[in-house]
């Protein structure tokens, strides 16, 4: 784990989790696979401290434990799991636009905890639903059901792996830990519940309760004692269909940039097709002939067979290579090349923060450069027709950090400067990690600062909170707009324009944050690609 | 060494036309320091994207990161006791709820062990207070005897093995004084699990004072 990874696990661990669980995660992310006492002795934490640190971090799939031989259970930190924190907003949001409320609400609860049961979390979310709802409407817990099963449907929440379930006459001692297993066709199967019930208001007053069936009374007030039906068998999200998602969203916006909405709307009816058959990390989809596209297109798309087949043609001749042919059978077979379509996503970024930081004559030499492959010095001062002192400038600058890479070619065995070929290139994994590495300090060093300005004003924040406190209550009790405005003036105007440049800022930065983080998606996106093909 | 040195002159073993800058040409400065901790940038960053979607996005993240905040997940630092209790105190406590993990899911050895004040017949009684108690430290003793009567007997199904371990180990001992690694109902397996283990553990352990990194053989405890 580069150092830059380790301080922004050490930050988002902190802010969502506190000092105590932050330490003894970075600990395990530094240090790997270790043992309790180990732990416990090498942070200077109490024992107890870190046995509550690591449950917590257990029940959020943050680090999991091993058996080892003799009995000893080591824990390991998963520091990429670590790092997906910062994503959680996007998650809520996407399942929103694909669920709408309930949707997001659901995915929200499983992110906060981590890993729930179907009825705990349904239960939970009926709730607050029925929160937000005029009164005297509730929500029924069976619709709350039906989003959940739709969610687990389409991949996007799964089961956790189960203790297996062993007889009690095993003999020997049972194991220090359990050791957690799930099959593959367990872990989107949702159990049969049969749950009925309507959510329940936090301030219900008698008339609610009295409403309410005396049958469905207890199990409202008193299911701590009621054997819950689904005991066991918890659910979390599952972030990797997600990531599909997301990625698949990248391609559809990156064609419709390039070419026009219809050929998009193409190329997201065949990722639709092939969610289902190809695995996330295949580097292209399986072949769809050109029939089925044309079955498959939404209804509003009145295109006829052969525009559609113009377009697909078009999509694989581009130079960009998102669509190729792969077979003339069926009206021609087409297939999407993820890893193709990845690895332009990221040159593009690539690109893109080449020309915002060094300028447009950099950025097109950098483009020069990743067209032709290698290129001498002289050549690059010929083909982008920039003079050579500027050129040669440009071209050590981009070398210094990295994005442009030298590589030798000898003439003679002995290495001879003189007598050697010097090309610059482009290395797209490795300047792909070294943009991602910029993207860890980056966002780093945004939550500090956040942290920074926070704290500066800390004293002025609980003042406005205690304020707005004293006014809520105020107006609970019925006090007169004379009153309120004496309280409210309390806050003088120049802390009233700090308080709004302080809520300016932060709200910038978190800003940058989110869209920083979809910059590490692409990256990471491409380079777990190219790793898995090799 | 050998080879021509051109008469006490340097002379380039290679074309220097090539590296891009000619014989005699002024330098750039060599840099003898670190670069500067906020370099001035040339061009200034593109603004940000702006729209519902990411307006929506960033509310959702700042409430998150409040709600994160109330849940008992957020473990917070123990503060050191202050001389003077401090009245706002007492109302500005937020009422967090507690969170009890599902144990078989988990390596037994993160299981809380906590004191027992009482001896060996009030086993059951104890084992309660033992195992169901929340992760949270509390000193409040009303607060413990209410989740006693809420818990009831957790219907946990290892218990009824720990419980006849338990108060094994409870005659065993009489009186704990301690808070961590308490001798406890599953010291004995562990014991026999894990003597060829480089990690001993010990009999007797105290609570904070001692620090619970003390490994040795102690005795158990005398009074």
């Amino acid at each position: 784990m580069t150092q830059a990874e380790i301080k922004l696990c050490s930050l988002l661990l902190q802010e969502h989790f506190g000092e105590i669980v932050e330490k003894i995660g970075v600990h395990l992310v530094r240090t790997g696979s270790q043992p309790l006492r180990v732990i416990a002795h090498d942070t200077g934490t109490s024992l107890d401290q870190v046995k509550k640190a690591l449950c917590v971090l257990i029940q959020h799939n943050l680090v999991i434990h091993r058996v080892h031989k003799r009995g000893v259970v080591e824990y390991e930190a998963q520091c990429s799991r670590v790092l997906r924190m910062l994503r959680y907003p996007r998650y809520i949001y996407t399942a929103k636009t694909l669920y709408s409320d309930t949707g997001e609400l659901l995915v929200e609860e499983l992110l906060l905890n981590g890993k729930m049961t179907m009825s705990a979390v349904v239960k939970k979310v009926a709730d607050r639903l029925t929160e937000t709802m005029e009164d005297g409407k509730t929500m029924d817990y069976a619709e709350v059901s039906n989003t959940f099963v739709r969610l687990a449907d389409t991949h996007f929440v799964q089961r956790c792996p189960v203790v297996p379930a062993t007889e009690n006459s095993e003999p020997g001692p049972p194991p220090p830990a359990p050791t957690l297993v799930i099959s593959e066709k367990d872990m989107y199967l949702v159990p049969k519940l049969s749950l009925i019930g309507k959510g329940k208001r936090r301030r219900s007053s008698d008339e609610d309760a009295t409403g309410e069936p005396k049958a469905k009374r207890p199990k409202h007030t008193s299911d701590n004692k009621e054997p819950i039906p689904d005991d066991g068998i918890y659910w979390q999200a599952n972030l990797d269909r997600f990531h599909q998602h997301f990625r698949d969203q990248a391609i559809v916006s990156a064609v419709a940039n390039r070419m026009d909405q219809t050929s998009s709307e193409i190329v997201r009816t065949m990722l639709r097709m092939s969610e289902i058959t190809t695995s996330s990390s295949a580097p292209f989809t399986q072949p769809l002939s050109s029939n089925e596209i044309f079955r498959s297109l939404p209804v509003g798309y009145n295109i006829s067979k052969q525009v559609l087949d113009q377009y697909l043609t078009l999509l694989a001749d581009d130079p960009l290579e998102f669509v190729g042919k792969s077979g003339d059978s069926g009206g021609g077979m087409y297939v999407i090349n993820l890893h193709k379509a990845l690895g332009c996503l990221a040159t593009a970024s690539l690109e893109s923060v080449v020309q915002e930081r060094f300028g447009s004559r950099c950025a097109r030499i950098f483009r020069l450069v990743l067209q032709k492959k290698h290129l001498e010095q002289k050549q690059v001062e010929d083909f982008a027709m920039i003079p050579a002192k500027e050129a040669k400038d440009m071209l050590y600058k981009m070398l210094s950090e990295n994005f442009i890479s030298l590589q030798e070619i000898p003439k003679t065995p002995d290495h001879a400067p003189s007598r050697t070929f010097y090309l610059y290139t482009v290395n797209i994994p490795s300047a792909a990690r070294m943009l991602l590495h910029r993207c860890y300090k980056s966002v780093a060093n945004l939550i500090e600062r956040r942290q920074f300005e926070t704290k500066e004003n800390k004293r002025l924040l609980e003042k406005s909170q205690r304020v707005e406190a004293i006014i809520a209550s105020m107006q609970a009790t019925g006090a007169e707009e004379a009153q309120l405005q004496e309280i409210e003036e309390m806050i003088t105007a120049p802390e009233r324009q700090q308080l709004e440049t302080l809520k300016r800022n932060v709200n910038k930065l978190d800003a940058c944050e989110i869209q920083v983080d979809e910059t590490i998606f692409l990256l990471e996106s491409y380079i777990e690609s190219t790793l898995k093909r090799q | 060494m050998a080879g021509n040195k051109g008469r006490g002159r340097a002379a380039y073993t290679f074309n220097i036309e090539a590296v891009g800058f000619s014989r005699g040409e002024k330098l750039p400065d060599v840099v003898l320091k670190p670069p500067p901790l906020f370099p001035d940038t040339d061009y200034k960053p593109v603004p940000l994207k702006t729209g519902e979607g990411e307006d929506y996005v960033l509310a959702l993240k700042q409430e998150l990161r409040e709600t994160m905040k109330r849940m008992p997940y957020f473990v917070e630092t123990p503060e050191e006791k202050q001389d003077i209790e401090r009245y706002s105190k007492r109302y500005m406590k937020v009422y967090k709820e507690e969170w009890i993990p599902d144990w078989r899911r988990l390596p037994r050895e993160l299981m809380p062990r906590k004191k027992c004040k009482k001896a060996g017949p009030k086993s059951k009684k104890a084992k309660n207070t033992d195992k169901d108690t929340s992760l949270t430290n509390t000193a409040d003793v009303l607060k413990k005897i209410e989740e006693l009567e809420k818990r009831g007997d957790g219907e946990k199904s290892d218990e009824e093995n720990e419980e006849k371990e338990g108060s094994k180990e409870k005659s065993k001992e009489g009186d704990d004084e301690d808070e961590d690694d308490a001798a406890d109902q599953e010291e004995y397996d562990e014991e026999e699990q894990e003597e060829e283990n480089d990690y001993i553990n010990s009999y007797f352990e105290d609570g904070d004072d001692f620090g619970a990194d003390s490994d040795d053989n102690m005795d158990e405890a005398t009074y």
